[in-house]
């Protein structure tokens, strides 16, 4: 996993070239399966219009928990791209890795940090804007800095900073650390020839299955955490 | 993973992964909007309208069937008793009548009995009296034959007469 990244200079601006495909690729991953999904709806609903409405269900019941009442509303589609698409790149690395001349092109993007603190910035700026949109300046201020009491103040503004790093690296530390661990196994398997293939094979499979279920649960956590921020933004605390 | 994250650092942070993050995921979502959510979820939306609309209706069905049960009841009741007002009529009409054919066969009765008991009467009279003719007729005939005489039918008559009402008080009597 300490491959080398391609990295390429453009306008005076660094991109690395693997998070940009491979978020390329699990976006119109997301967006082809939502795509098929979406075809021939009816209001009688059947086969895969049942998937997708079930997927809609459940991302609306992770917002109307966290967000209650009408203001949850409107951050339905944000939690629903945003849970399949850290879902889809969270399961991506464990099906493929493109490795050109030493350097990843393809992984899971959520296993760079640079990703995750992508999508955490954000859901915090989404939040900070609907807490400025909602109460205006002064009551998002209020709201979200002197509440319960004004002498938090400096304990809200630093949970601020801790909110956005604690969401980014949580997501990161897990995938990229199921995939350092898959890579290790995968190099074991390699070292001896066949007797260590054997053994490293059932091992693989294993964590492979347990990475699957990891990256669901992370998909899920970071949309509920999202969604539990947003809210601190948005309602206002009795 | 620190060296990880150090090499992140060093080249810069990727701050063009921000900015490509940024911009794509909001298209993403964007598209997602306008191909997949916004038709499912309107599709949603008319199946929970459709749902509340149908529960509506099967609510006001059965109020209106419970309302005609009602109703045909009622009917029921009404149709029973006039039923029997009907019969109670006609009962009685049929004894009212059969008491009117009664008296009047009663009645015709009484008349016919009367107009007999003058019949016979009025016969019995008759027959006296013919017979009482005939007698006068025959005495007379019987008298002129035996007495040989003149005898006078018209003087003789009073006389025979008389005889013949002691007889027939004698018949009277008894």
């Amino acid at each position: 996993m300490n491959e080398e990244s391609y990295v390429v200079k453009f306008l005076g601006i660094s991109f690395n070239l693997t998070n940009v495909v491979s978020g390329l690729i699990a976006m119109v991953i997301v967006f082809c399966l939502v795509w098929f999904l979406s075809r021939n709806l009816t209001l009688r609903p059947k086969g895969k219009q049942n998937v997708l409405e079930w997927l809609i269900d459940f991302t609306n019941g992770i917002v109307s928990t966290n967000v209650p009442g009408e203001q949850g509303k409107r951050f339905n589609l944000l939690a629903f791209v945003l849970f399949l698409f850290i879902f889809i790149a969270n399961q991506m690395g464990l099906l493929v890795q493109v490795i050109i001349g030493g350097k990843t092109l393809i992984k899971s993007p959520t296993s760079d940090p640079m990703v995750t603190m992508s999508l955490a910035l954000l859901v915090l700026l989404v939040s900070h804007y609907f807490g400025v949109a909602i109460f205006g300046v002064k009551g998002y201020l209020v709201n979200s800095y002197m509440r319960p009491v004004s002498f938090m103040l400096p304990i809200n503004i630093l949970e601020e900073f801790t909110n956005f790093l604690t969401l980014a690296f949580r997501l990161y530390g897990n995938i990229f650390a199921g995939e350092v661990l898959l890579t290790l196994i995968g190099s074991v398997a390699k070292s001896h020839g066949l007797v260590t293939t054997v053994v490293a094979l059932p091992l693989e499979m294993i964590w492979q299955g347990f990475s699957v279920f990891i990256g669901s649960i992370q998909a899920y956590v970071f949309v509920t955490l999202s969604m539990v921020y947003i809210s601190k933004k948005v309602e206002v605390e009795e | 993973m620190l060296s990880h994250f150090v090499i992140g650092a060093a080249s810069g942070l990727y701050v063009g992964d921000l900015l490509f993050y940024a911009i794509s995921f909001i298209i993403l979502v964007a598209l997602v909007k306008h191909f997949a959510w916004g038709p499912v979820t309107k599709m949603m939306d008319q199946r929970a309208d459709k749902i509340s609309g149908d529960l509506d209706y099967a609510e006001k069905s059965r109020n209106e069937a419970s309302e005609l049960a009602a109703k045909r009841q009622a009917e029921l009741d009404k149709s029973q008793t006039e039923a029997t007002t009907i019969v109670t009529t006609a009962r009685q009409n049929g004894e009212k009548q059969r008491q009117t054919i009664i008296d009047q066969a009663q009645s015709d009765v009484t008349t016919l009995k009367a107009n007999a008991q003058k019949d016979i009467v009025q016969e019995r009279a008759d027959a006296l009296k013919s017979a009482q003719n005939d007698v006068a007729a025959l005495s007379i005939e019987i008298a002129s034959k035996i007495i040989q005489k003149e005898l006078n039918a018209t003087d003789q008559k009073a006389l025979i007469d008389s005889y013949i009402e002691g007889l027939g008080k004698q018949n009277g009597a008894r």
